[in-house]
């Protein structure tokens, strides 16, 4: 019994030590980290929308889907030159989640790819400047569409090699921005 | 100088983690689709080592050896978890490419296995050494399976092209069977040199 009772109390202690530690420690990064992801998120915005000089967070027209969550305004002085989408599809390793910049008619700017979990080497290639490229200069007109060919028309995406549903899911990801900014902001 | 000489030797050839003991599979088999991701897990692990194998050896003596396995994970998983926000508030560049790994060296044996097997019986200074060389073997490893891996399945290492541009990378290499072919072979051709006399 005396046994039990003190190792419960030598077990009891480490644990409140490496509490007590992780707690302080927590407290003084809470700050900093925030301060960092505050950042990372502002230079992918600004990634892709150039022109903007600062972002204002909006929650107009945000609870109809849960594709989009999160739509920033950017400013250039007092102007509005675009929108900024975070849109999170399913890929084919889980979840896409992604920027997508466009300016104030609805045109894409650019778009890029924050977290994913997609095969190496296949669809982890959509995160390449060369397959986001593709996107740029599309605009809200019209749905855009995967191709496993050279792209004919305006609205064709051409496929990653081996990785069509990564393409798929991206292609959708963009299309939901578009059709959100049709809908509810223009 | 004999203790430290020995305990790297130890760690990095004679009781190599990855490929004597076969302890770490998991980040092993998981983490290594290129060298760079090979170093960074190893990097990391051998940071978590040194840190617990430190710990633990000053407090062997407090510690009853009944209850001493879930003392020695409470120390490693606090060590994982203070890293980790360390990082991420201070050195976001270094946190982005080993945030995914840093959660998985809480599951990684070898951390355990060096705790239970060296630092809970010696002194601190052994133990430092011990940790260091466990994670230099372990880092070392990981490092030579990622540079396989990633010039056969990509054609580059740590990101710099190195084949000719007609070479046709075996994306099998970066999914998982590469993996298990990668170490497989590697520890065949290792244990050919270790046990000269084996036949076969």
């Amino acid at each position: 019994m005396n046994e039990i009772f003190k190792m419960g109390l030598i077990l009891c202690a480490i644990t409140l030590l490496a509490g007590f530690s992780l707690g302080s420690v927590y407290e003084i990064t809470k700050e900093p980290i925030a301060e960092q992801k505050q950042k990372a998120q502002q230079v992918a915005m600004q990634a892709v929308l150039k022109k903007a000089e600062r972002f204002e967070m909006t929650d107009q027209a945000m609870d109809e889907t849960q594709e989009v969550k999160e739509i920033q305004i950017g400013y250039q002085g007092d102007q509005i030159v675009g929108y900024v989408m975070k849109v999170v599809t399913k890929g084919y390793g889980g979840e896409i989640e992604m920027m997508v910049g466009m300016d104030q008619d609805g045109v894409i700017e650019g778009i890029k790819i924050l977290r994913h979990a997609e095969t190496p080497g296949l669809g982890a290639k959509a995160q390449e400047q060369t397959f986001c490229d593709q996107y740029a200069n599309k605009s809200a007109e019209q749905e855009l569409w995967v191709t496993k060919s050279t792209p004919t028309t305006e609205q064709e995406i051409e496929a990653l090699t081996g990785a069509t549903i990564t393409t798929n899911a991206v292609t959708e990801g963009v299309n939901t921005a578009l059709k959100m900014f049709e809908e509810k902001i223009k | 100088m004999n203790i430290i000489k020995e305990r790297l030797k130890n760690g990095i050839i004679t009781e190599n983690a990855t490929f004597v003991q076969v302890l770490g599979m998991c980040p092993t088999l998981a983490v290594t689709t290129s060298a760079k991701n090979g170093l960074g897990m190893g990097l990391a692990a051998t940071a978590v080592l040194i840190c617990s194998n430190v710990v633990i050896s000053l407090v062997r003596k407090l510690i009853p050896s009944k209850i001493r396995i879930p003392a020695f994970i409470v120390i490693i998983a606090t060590f994982v978890t203070l890293i980790e926000f360390l990082l991420e508030g201070y050195v976001p560049a270094l946190y982005a490419s080993l945030g995914l790994f840093i959660p998985l060296i809480v599951v990684n044996c070898i951390i355990l296995g060096r705790a239970e097997a060296y630092a809970s019986k010696n002194s601190v200074w052994a133990s430092l050494f011990d940790g260091l060389g466990a994670g230099l073997g372990f880092t070392l490893s990981l490092t030579t399976i990622g540079i396989i891996r990633e010039l056969l399945g990509t054609g580059k290492i740590f990101n710099r092209p190195i084949m000719p541009a007609s070479f046709e990378p075996a994306l099998i290499m970066i999914m998982a069977p590469g993996a298990f072919f990668t170490l497989g072979i590697l520890m065949a051709i290792l244990n050919k040199y270790r046990f000269r006399n084996a036949k076969n």
